[in-house]
């Protein structure tokens, strides 16, 4: 229950909700610290991720691809992964038509799928509520996320060989997928993706990654028509 | 990989990462996303995910290659994801099944 706003800043109901989703976040920073070591960019540059790009999967995949493919496909890799908050500031765009215009500008930085999730549920608040909720979880996992990647370039180059931590971040990825899932169409997408992208494995470039969701965002959206189709007749 | 084409694949996605977040907030807040773009929006993190994880497990530098342990780890992990909708069980499950069949294959 939402106690009356006080004179804080920090709204603690607001950390409280973020914390259990910031738990996940951890073992998924230090694979991406790992990465960085691991990968071919240069460590702060693959660093600075955190701060410039401030989402993981893309963070990973453009740390995990770059040098084994040209920059472009690299870059597109990435950009696709992060396609969906397009629907994220369109579901809280309402929101933030209440907000000043330096939090219009601001607040979508701190946009990632946690904060996401937490603030679609807080739309109908008074806007100062609002605010103050949006920028605490926002902030809370900006600062936490920048030490837990830091945290997993220290821990990464003592890990040894053999635990094959190589192998996290497809597994990780996998896990995503099937944990957000909750709909036909969801699934159409993600196995026709990953289908195509085993067919397209040996293609140069990782233009498999492009081919498999592709494929997948058609069948989706195919899916998606048949069952409003179903729904309405 | 040099510093400048690092920099210039990191600072690229960050842009046009904070441009996918703030347009439909910044420039379009009195309209809405019609409902067509915003089904197939949907469907884009489920396949991007799942290409990527097939494409980082079996792709790659000298075509496409995966050890049984590795689709093996694959397999537990998404029955893992599945049934705990947990990441740091996913986790576990697939790099210790990964561990157990990479010593014993």
């Amino acid at each position: 229950m939402s106690s009356p706003v006080g004179t804080s800043v920090i709204d603690r109901r607001a950390i409280a909700d973020a914390f259990p989703l910031f738990l996940p976040a951890i073992p998924f920073g230090f694979v991406l610290g790992l990465a960085v070591t691991e990968g071919r960019m240069p460590q702060a540059i693959g660093w600075s991720s955190s701060i410039l790009v401030f989402a993981g999967a893309a963070q990973l995949a453009v740390i995990t691809l770059a040098g084994t493919a040209s920059l472009w496909a690299v870059v597109v890799a990435g950009l696709v992964i992060n396609t969906r908050h397009v629907m994220y500031s369109a579901a809280l765009a309402p929101a933030f038509q209440h907000q000043p215009r330096w939090l219009r500008w601001f607040g979508p930085y701190l946009l990632i799928d946690q904060v996401f999730a937490l603030a679609v549920l807080q739309v109908d608040r008074p806007p100062a509520e609002f605010r103050r909720y949006y920028l605490t979880v926002g902030l809370f996992f900006f600062v936490n996320w920048q030490w837990v990647t830091a945290l997993g370039m220290v821990v990464g180059p003592i890990v040894p060989a053999s635990w094959q931590l190589g192998f996290a971040p497809p597994i990780m990825f996998l896990g995503l997928v099937l944990i957000g899932m909750n709909r036909r169409p969801q699934a159409v997408a993600a196995v026709v993706g990953g289908s195509v992208a085993l067919a397209t494995a040996g293609l140069p470039d990782r233009l498999g990654i492009l081919a498999g969701a592709v494929a997948g965002v058609v069948a989706g959206s195919f899916a998606e028509s048949d069952e409003r189709s179903e729904v309405t007749v | 990989m040099s510093v400048w084409s690092s920099l210039l694949i990191v600072s690229m996605v960050g842009l046009i990462t904070y441009s996918m977040r703030a347009v439909v907030i910044v420039a379009m807040a009195n309209r809405a996303v019609p409902p067509s773009v915003e089904r197939a929006l949907r469907t884009v993190g489920p396949a991007v995910l799942a290409a990527l994880a097939i494409n980082l497990a079996a792709g790659g530098d000298g075509g496409p290659h995966l050890e049984a342990a590795e689709a093996l780890a694959l397999v537990v992990a998404g029955v893992a994801a599945w049934r705990s909708r947990n990441l740091i069980v996913t986790l576990l499950a697939g790099m210790a099944t990964l561990w157990v069949f990479s010593a014993l294959l």
